[in-house]
């Protein structure tokens, strides 16, 4: 990548600026976060270092581990409701004729709600005082004994944080998927059609394979995304009850800002960063393996 | 043998049936949406005996209250400035940024490109703890500025590549024969460059307008103040007499508050999508 001005004053008067900033604002609170992590401080007075006691605390504290699981189901449920439903919807759209773009739109607009509100409307849904949607919903079809206050119990709470998450953004998976089907060789359907392929058969062996590129693509930006979940877990339900809807990233914004462990809250930090890096190069490995096959 | 008749009955069952399945999962993703609104213009006795039903008297009381209130306004002019000073400093550091790893000769540049763009997979919550401490040894907490540094600081990556990726599409021939006619880079970069680059400006513009707008998690850290808060923070407020939260009142704010993004949206839906899935899938 290179162009054809040679000017090496103008080049730092274009880069300078917004790389420094960009230093400041991204790469300097990183470095500062691992140097914090080695820290206690609880917000007054001078640091103490403590050397790895904060990342050795880390491995034997259970409300981490539970966290850590939890955010496990939280990845399942939101990538799958994401992947799944988004990948569906665009299958379905891609056999519609008219109103596509309608449709599109109209389905995209979750997206752009901000997270507060999307979190208002799911907590007046779940909610038993009165009536939530749900368990209207569930009232109306007879099954009035399985409706509950899905925020309060521990056995429904992490579900009912994970899927407004998975609903926001089911729309912008299904855009992707759709770009990603529309823009296909038609003629190469056609051609499977001709050799009596069905449709269902020329959507399992042909169009979801050549799209598999941008399902991985798009799988990377969805379990990061998850990994560092934190809006609708922390306004929904703030970990709680108890740590039975704790994610890594609400734990970690916790123990900093309401338990003044700034240090400790920095290791979990370093952790997420560690994790969704680590994360996102395994998925490289697997992806590339199979390729080479 | 088939009839032409059932074909075409047949034909006509698939299409309804699909025609359903489209309608409901339509209606599962902007039901929410539409309820907030339907909710907002409920009087407070209809929102708690049938909350769910169209509403049978539509009063605006919900929204005149909170317009009378006043907070909202307040609230919507502090995500105004936040916003606002965030697009124009992205749109300047990554414009130039990729102008620079773009049109100049430099060994650095590929290399600069992969450091810059590898931003985009670093959770934000990485920033908070060490820009809270920044910002209360400088006593800036509760700034517009303590909102901007980082929302700008987290854009630079994927705009900066959105900007590379257009300025690769411009032929450096273009480039030559005006710095021949004596062009500096710099009259380049104004009269050729940033013309060109109309529609990812607009791109950058409309998606991050909207993020911007709804974030949380920066506002919620380095906001405490009451005066300094934002629309999303300040969506928690509206709690009525027994300390529950307001309904009434917190649809119609959320309504309100929602208006301005989806302005955005509706006006130029193409450019949001093709930023925000550029976002999803380049990464």
């Amino acid at each position: 990548m290179s162009g054809v001005i040679r000017n090496r004053k103008a080049y730092l008067v274009f880069l300078l600026p917004g790389l420094l900033f960009y230093l400041f604002a991204v790469f300097y609170p990183i470095i500062d976060s691992v140097r914090i992590s080695f820290m206690k401080w609880g917000g007054i007075g001078p640091m103490k270092f403590i050397g790895l006691a904060n990342y050795t605390k880390l491995f034997t504290d259970h409300v981490f581990y539970k966290s850590f699981f939890n955010n496990l189901v939280y990845l399942v449920i939101v990538v799958g409701m994401q992947l799944l439903i988004g990948l569906l919807f665009a299958v379905l759209l891609t056999y519609m004729k008219k109103h596509v773009s309608l449709v599109k739109t109209l389905y995209y607009v979750p997206c752009i709600i901000t997270t507060v509100a999307v979190g208002q409307m799911f907590r007046s849904m779940y909610a038993t005082e009165p009536m939530g949607l749900f368990n209207i919903i569930l009232d109306s079809v007879g099954l009035e004994s399985l409706a509950r206050s899905w925020l309060a119990d521990i056995n429904t709470v992490l579900a009912a944080v994970s899927i407004p998450e998975g609903w926001r953004f089911t729309g912008m998976y299904m855009v992707i998927y759709y770009a990603a089907l529309i823009s296909l060789d038609p003629q190469v359907s056609e051609a499977a059609e001709i050799d009596g392929a069905n449709a269902w058969q020329t959507l399992w062996k042909i169009k979801l394979p050549m799209i598999r590129p941008v399902i991985i693509l798009s799988l990377t930006m969805c379990i990061t995304g998850a990994l560092r979940g934190f809006d609708v877990p922390f306004l929904l339900t703030n970990g709680g009850p108890g740590n039975e809807s704790e994610l890594l990233s609400t734990y970690m914004y916790k123990q900093a800002f309401s338990s003044n462990q700034f240090g400790y809250g920095s290791a979990i930090a370093v952790f997420i960063i560690v994790e969704s890096i680590l994360a996102v190069f395994i998925l490289r490995m697997i992806t590339r393996n199979r390729e080479a096959i | 043998m088939m009839t032409n008749d059932g074909y075409a009955a047949r034909k006509m069952v698939k299409k309804v049936i699909f025609a359903i399945v489209i309608l409901f999962f339509l209606l599962i993703q902007i039901y929410p949406v539409l309820w907030v609104f339907m909710a907002s213009i409920k009087p407070t006795v209809e929102l708690s005996s049938t909350p769910f039903s169209l509403p049978a008297n539509p009063t605006f009381e919900n929204y005149i209250s909170v317009i009378r209130e006043g907070n909202i306004w307040r609230y919507m002019w502090n995500s105004i400035k936040v916003t606002g000073g965030s697009l124009i400093l992205i749109m300047i550091f990554s414009s130039t940024l990729g102008f620079a790893l773009s049109k100049f000769r430099c060994r650095l540049n590929s290399k600069l490109y992969s450091f810059l763009t590898f931003g985009i997979m670093i959770p934000v919550q990485i920033t908070l703890i060490p820009l809270f401490i920044f910002y209360s040894r400088m006593g800036i907490l509760n700034t517009t500025f303590s909102l901007i540094l980082p929302q700008v600081g987290f854009a630079i990556p994927l705009s900066t590549m959105m900007f590379v990726n257009f300025f690769t599409f411009v032929p450096d021939e273009l480039i030559e024969a005006a710095t021949i006619d004596g062009c500096t880079p710099y009259s380049i970069f104004t009269k050729i460059m940033l013309p060109l680059a109309k529609n990812t400006f607009v791109t950058i513009a409309s998606m991050y307008s909207i993020l911007i707008w709804n974030d949380f998690i920066f506002a919620n850290t380095f906001i405490s103040r009451n005066s300094a808060k934002t629309v999303a923070m300040g969506l928690k407020d509206y709690v009525g007499a027994f300390g529950n939260v307001d309904w009434g009142l917190t649809f119609a704010a959320i309504a309100i508050s929602i208006l301005p993004p989806m302005i955005v949206y509706f006006a130029l839906n193409k450019q949001v999508t093709a930023g925000m899935t550029i976002g999803a899938t380049k990464g």
